[in-house]
């Protein structure tokens, strides 16, 4: 027998994950001149809000937003942002459409654990980074800093973990649309626009025009950026929010999850279609 | 033949094979216009939003932001139409080698690099962009004064002059960081800036964008000359931006090229 199969399935699932992680992290290292641009990219839309706002806010609060409270949430927003940001649809595009996808088929572990791996060693560095940052400008700037309160920071890390695995099926599920259309990214960027508004991206929920606001509560784009952020700055406060924001992350992370399980195993039957 | 007649050959054949290839993908044509159209919105949602809660942007009402978003557009459409896929492939032939088969052509490598490709479909975004601007313009109720046509014509040729220069600078840093492949991610962060009046910025970011990143010339000059907001001295300080842009990105080129010793060199 050979020693492999002495092992238990989990000790097997565990090292492979592992030397995905492993491998993923020292790709990342190649290119760490190429990730820092990707940093700048991602803090420029937050950043360039906060100017707009700032300004609007010289006259006084906005809705009850004081200048203050903007700085705030667009720091926020920067860092659940980097934390939950998905680009798995391009790769999946170039997988299917290079035939990158085949040698991805034949291994002993679907071609979502290497996602998840790449994922998690992309965006442990880089969000620690912008967290780094908003640190040492908490440091100079008064405005930015937020009450230190262990509780709330720890749901808010959990909110920031649920909501990274929910916008990472959305996007991971609507890629695998690749494997019946060649236009699978632009669902993914037609989605990205929407959460502009949507997640709170270009604004906190609040300002929003009510119905606009509305109808975000029955999507899932509130819950993978506004609820974290504002569990961070502190405008969830009753347990009746939380359990909502909570709930609702919940449901759309399963409802993801099943759409993306749907759609990989008839993906893969159609694949293979094409190919045989 | 002079040099640009023959540039001016060279580059007529070049667009004219690239027509040829493009009409076959019709379909990207009608996938690029609704893309447009959809991020246009989105800006002018953008836009109605702040406006919900407040009368004016730096000065600027409702209409004269809108009338520079669709500058903003026309510029994005220039820079899709030729820079990205032009100049904006600089990076990857350094690093495969490619150049070298650019740098024996009897053509000026710059000239080659920057105007090789035409995505004509893109054009379309210049087109939407300025009938944007055009039906903000009648919105705001002016006249336009002929000067006030010229002044625009001449800013607008400023902003794709300093957006081109800020692309050479970008792609010619390929020949320091050839590991870096997403130099244009970075020309799109900063871009994103110009989508509003840089009056609308605090005083810090400001300075950043008229000074150290001059995006400022790119949208606001070019707005503010249809708003009427442009004096005759910052057309002229906008025309010498222009050309100093160009300049320096020459000069940047030639020493860039210096540096290039062929792949595996």
């Amino acid at each position: 027998m050979s020693p492999a199969s002495s092992r238990t399935p989990f000790a097997t699932f565990r090292d492979q994950y592992a030397e995905l992680m492993r491998s993923a992290f020292l790709v990342d290292l190649q290119y760490r001149a190429s990730i820092a641009i990707w940093l700048i990219w991602g803090v420029t839309e937050p950043i360039i809000s906060l100017g707009i706002w700032w300004s609007i806010a010289a006259g006084g609060a906005v809705d009850g937003y004081t200048r203050e409270d903007f700085a705030r949430y667009f720091f926020g927003v920067a860092l659940v942002n980097q934390a939950t940001l998905s680009w798995d649809a391009w790769n999946i595009d170039r997988w299917i459409r290079e035939g990158e996808m085949n040698h991805r088929l034949t291994r002993p572990i679907a071609p979502i654990h290497e996602a998840i791996a790449d994922n998690v060693a992309y965006k442990t560095p880089t969000a620690t980074i912008i967290l780094t940052m908003w640190i040492i400008a908490s440091l100079f700037w008064p405005a930015v800093r937020i009450p230190f309160e262990p509780g709330r920071w720890s749901l808010a890390i959990i909110a920031i973990v649920l909501a990274a695995a929910i916008r990472f099926l959305n996007g991971y599920a609507t890629g695998l649309l690749a494997f019946w259309t060649t236009r699978a990214t632009a669902l993914v960027e037609l989605q990205f626009g929407l959460s502009l508004f949507l997640s709170g991206r270009i604004a906190p929920l609040s300002l929003l025009p009510p119905r606009v606001a509305h109808v975000a509560e029955y999507l899932w784009f509130p819950y993978v950026l506004s609820f974290p952020v504002e569990i961070l700055t502190g405008a969830v406060t009753t347990s009746e929010q939380y359990l909502r924001g909570f709930a609702g992350q919940a449901i759309w992370l399963a409802i993801w999850l099943a759409l993306y399980l749907v759609v990989w195993t008839r993906g893969r039957r159609h694949y293979g279609a094409v190919g045989g | 033949m002079t040099r640009f007649t023959r540039a001016m050959i060279v580059l007529r054949a070049f667009w004219q094979l690239n027509w040829l290839e493009e009409l076959q993908y019709r379909g990207n044509f009608v996938a690029s216009l609704l893309g447009t159209i959809f991020w246009l919105v989105m800006a002018m949602l953008t836009v109605s939003l702040f406006f919900r809660h407040t009368p004016q942007l730096g000065g600027w009402g409702y209409w004269d932001v809108v009338v520079l978003l669709g500058i903003f557009n026309a510029l994005a459409g220039v820079v899709e139409t030729v820079l990205r896929p032009g100049i904006g492939h600089l990076p990857t032939d350094v690093r495969s080698g490619a150049l070298d088969l650019v740098l024996v052509r009897p053509v000026d490598a710059q000239f080659y690099v920057s105007f090789r490709r035409l995505d004509v479909w893109r054009l379309a975004d210049v087109m939407l962009g300025l009938a944007v601007s055009g039906y903000a313009f009648v919105q705001t109720g002016r006249a336009i004064s002929a000067w006030e046509l010229l002044a625009f014509a001449v800013t607008f040729a400023v902003a794709i002059a300093v957006v081109y220069a800020i692309w050479v600078t970008l792609m010619s840093l390929a020949f320091w960081f050839v590991a870096v492949e997403n130099m244009a991610a970075l020309f799109d962060a900063v871009f994103e800036a110009a989508r509003y009046p840089v009056s609308a910025y605090p005083g810090a970011l400001r300075f950043l964008f008229v000074y150290l990143i001059p995006i400022a010339w790119t949208t606001t000059i070019p707005a503010s000359a249809l708003t009427g907001r442009l004096n005759p001295a910052l057309a002229t300080w906008a025309a010498a931006v222009g050309v100093a842009a160009l300049g320096a990105s020459r000069v940047l080129w030639r020493v860039a090229l210096k540096r290039y010793t062929s792949a595996g060199g």
